[in-house]
């Protein structure tokens, strides 16, 4: 859990963030979102004391963080900015075993452990970890710097902006990952960006932050349908509401389950489970589908879906 | 794409080599191969080409030559490993024609006279050059095949010289002359060059560390070592006589060290002085330039400020620092020479003692050598660069 109570950062006179209370609770993602020199970057920055604050207190699972050796505290939080940050002289590999390197650990554990995160970031071990950074997509660069983020275990992920840099498609597929990853491993993570899209997709809480304060803090759902201020409602955009809604519920919170799962029949077109509802219309709209079969990732009938019910309660 | 165009200009005419071929064919031809003197201080007798080593010589030479210039006008795929050959073999067996001008010319009866090397032979051995370095170029060749090369080319010279043909030779009496002198100014201007790089590459170390510490020492440390280097070398050897003096004088164990105001102790603080100046501002730049990203990654990875400093900062600015350690080890080589004027040794007192004789076979004695070191030193520390 990660505890902002009061927090200030002057630069000069100039005041960055003013006197913000935040909470993270632990396994949440907690995602920041405002313009440029909103603060953002500023408040992560002083989690891990990059940045030191010049007022307030910052706790991180209780314990005061100016009380702690910042290289100890670093070491237990998984750190993601723009620009990859890898070590250019350093192979794939190597890059991601920076920390456990740091802490000492052996030969053979961290070899283990290298191998089990190119795994899990879907990248092949024989072809990418002998690589060096800059013979990398910016896509497989930046899983490799979520990677090197998660080497060591770390309670708390913080990741700056971490995709801004990279294609709507290549982002768009790491958001996804994202999200397939934080389902198994459940880290505590503050997140900042500029992209709504983005934060409405990956965030359990928002926070929204406009010339170094907090406007709101809640869930997407809730910053969508009740918008603090005029300032958020123009962030999340006034006209497409309905539609951003419904990207945040999926085909299961609104399908007529079948008793139990059945087989398809053969050649049988349908939506997935995982389909958000946005997806799911837009399909059924297209290809004028008034009901269609939902299918689960085994491939299993579990049951259907109108398209009367999606635009009755969708949004 | 690459590999098409590379193969389309290796069919291609070269134009750099008929040029180089023809210039060294027209020079070898209209200028002295080789020139007989008397003794060691009487002007000689040039002999051109004909003259100098007889027709079947004069025709090997001209035949190879344009066959170089031939061979590489044809639009052959692999013609650059024949011409590889005729030029390194050419190159190695150079020394060959001095051997034979020797013999037919030099008079049997006079034991002082001698034969030296005539502008000829200088303009064959450096357009040669010139060609194998073209040659080597476009067979796209790596360091190890160049290398090689060298080692038989000089291996082959060393060989030829052995074999006591070119005994007559002046550059080579200067040599027989004062063998022991030879290896001690070797070893005086290796441990002068070299010391004074090594002492400043660690004094450049740490002030450029206390530039990126301090901002507000970057400008005079910098304004100081640029005011060294501004000024004549002439100059500091000079400047530091009577200090130096002033201090043996006053600190007797100063002078049982061998501190002076001349020899090796000015010599060496000038060098130190002179090679501050790239080694500061390379290491200085290459330090900073490490991209503020990076750092940010590291430390907020948790590394400490030394981890970082030797893990990210150091390796990547490695090869910029050892590009002004070479910068600076080629112009201490050449500087060195200078210092011979106040008595510090090594190659530069042949060339003084040589200048002060008349005797240009005695110049050359201390220049190729000194030519040499600095080819040596500047080949190593490029292959050091680049295999960082």
């Amino acid at each position: 859990m990660i505890e902002l109570k009061n927090v200030t950062r002057r630069f000069g006179d100039a005041v960055a963030v003013d006197r913000i209370n935040l909470t993270v609770e632990t396994g949440e993602v907690c995602v920041l979102v405002g313009s440029s020199g909103c603060g953002k970057s500023t408040t992560l920055r002083m989690i891990n004391q990059l940045l030191p604050h010049s007022e307030g207190q910052i706790l991180v699972d209780g314990n005061d963080v100016t009380a702690m050796n910042p290289e100890q505290l670093r070491l237990n939080m998984g750190y993601v900015i723009q620009g990859t940050g890898l070590f250019p002289h350093w192979t794939v590999a190597r890059n991601i075993a920076m920390v456990p390197q740091l802490l000492k650990w052996p030969r053979e554990r961290i070899d283990e452990r290298v191998h089990e995160l190119l795994t899990l970031l879907d990248l092949d071990q024989a072809t990418h970890a002998n690589k060096y950074p800059q013979q990398l997509s910016g896509g497989q660069a930046q899983r490799v710097g979520v990677a090197r983020a998660l080497a060591a275990n770390p309670n708390i992920l913080l990741m700056d902006e971490p995709f801004g840099a990279l294609d709507a498609i290549t982002r768009e597929n790491l958001q996804l990952e994202m999200l397939r990853i934080q389902s198994q491993l459940r880290k505590t993570t503050v997140f900042v960006t500029h992209d709504i899209d983005e934060a409405l997709r990956l965030a359990t809480r928002i926070a929204v932050m406009d010339q170094g304060r907090i406007i709101q803090h809640d869930t997407p759902e809730n910053i969508l349908r009740r918008p603090a201020s005029v300032f958020v409602e123009n962030l999340v955009g006034k006209q497409d509401r309905g539609l951003k809604l419904m990207s945040l519920h999926t085909v299961r919170d609104l399908m007529e389950a079948h008793p139990q799962p059945r087989e398809p029949e053969p050649g049988a077109d349908g939506l997935k489970e995982d389909d958000s509802l946005r997806v799911a219309l837009s399909i059924m709209l297209w290809q004028n589908w008034r009901q269609v079969p939902v299918f689960n990732a085994d491939g299993q009938e579990t049951g259907t879906i109108t398209r009367e019910r999606i635009i009755q309660e969708g949004a | 794409m690459s590999i098409y165009s590379s193969v389309a200009s290796n069919t291609m005419p070269n134009r750099v080599l008929p040029v180089l071929g023809c210039l060294a064919l027209a020079l070898v031809w209209l200028l002295d191969l080789g020139v007989i003197q008397p003794n060691r201080i009487v002007p000689g007798t040039g002999h051109g080409l004909i003259s100098a080593v007889g027709g079947p010589w004069a025709g090997l030479v001209s035949l190879v030559l344009a066959g170089c210039v031939l061979l590489s006008f044809l639009p052959l795929r692999r013609r650059y490993l024949p011409l590889l050959g005729l030029v390194g073999l050419s190159l190695a067996l150079l020394p060959l024609l001095l051997e034979v001008f020797a013999g037919r010319h030099l008079p049997e009866d006079a034991p002082y006279a001698r034969s030296s090397i005539g502008a000829g032979f200088w303009c064959l051995l450096f357009l040669l050059s010139l060609m194998l370095i073209e040659i080597l170029g476009r067979l796209g060749s790596g360091r190890g095949l160049q290398l090689m090369i060298l080692a038989v080319i000089v291996g082959n010279w060393l060989w030829i010289l052995r074999g006591g043909g070119l005994e007559s030779l002046s550059l080579v009496r200067e040599f027989n002359a004062r063998p022991d002198k030879f290896e001690q100014a070797l070893w005086t201007h290796l441990a002068l060059a070299f010391g004074a790089v090594g002492i400043s590459a660690g004094l450049a170390f740490l002030l450029a560390l206390k530039m990126i510490r301090s901002v507000a020492w970057r400008r005079p440390i910098l304004g100081a070592v640029s005011f060294l280097q501004t000024i004549p070398s002439l100059a500091v050897f000079g400047l530091l006589i009577a200090p130096l003096s002033a201090l043996a004088a006053a600190f007797p164990a100063l002078q049982a060290m061998g501190i002076r105001g001349i020899g090796w102790a000015p010599a060496l603080l000038a060098l130190v002085a002179y090679s501050l100046l790239p080694m500061v501002r390379n290491t200085f730049v290459a330090l900073t330039e490490v991209p503020e990203s990076l750092a940010d990654a590291g430390r907020g990875m948790g590394m400490n400020e030394r981890q970082l400093f030797f893990k990210l900062k150091l390796p990547l600015a490695l090869p910029v620092i050892v590009e002004g350690v070479r910068i600076t080890t080629i112009q201490a080589i050449g500087l060195t020479a200078v210092a011979a004027l106040i008595g510090a040794g090594g190659f530069g007192s042949f060339i003084f003692q040589g200048l002060g004789q008349a005797a240009m076979d005695l110049v050359l004695l201390g220049a190729l050598p000194t030519i040499a070191l600095a080819l040596l030193a500047d080949a190593l520390l490029t292959m050091l660069a680049a295999s960082l």
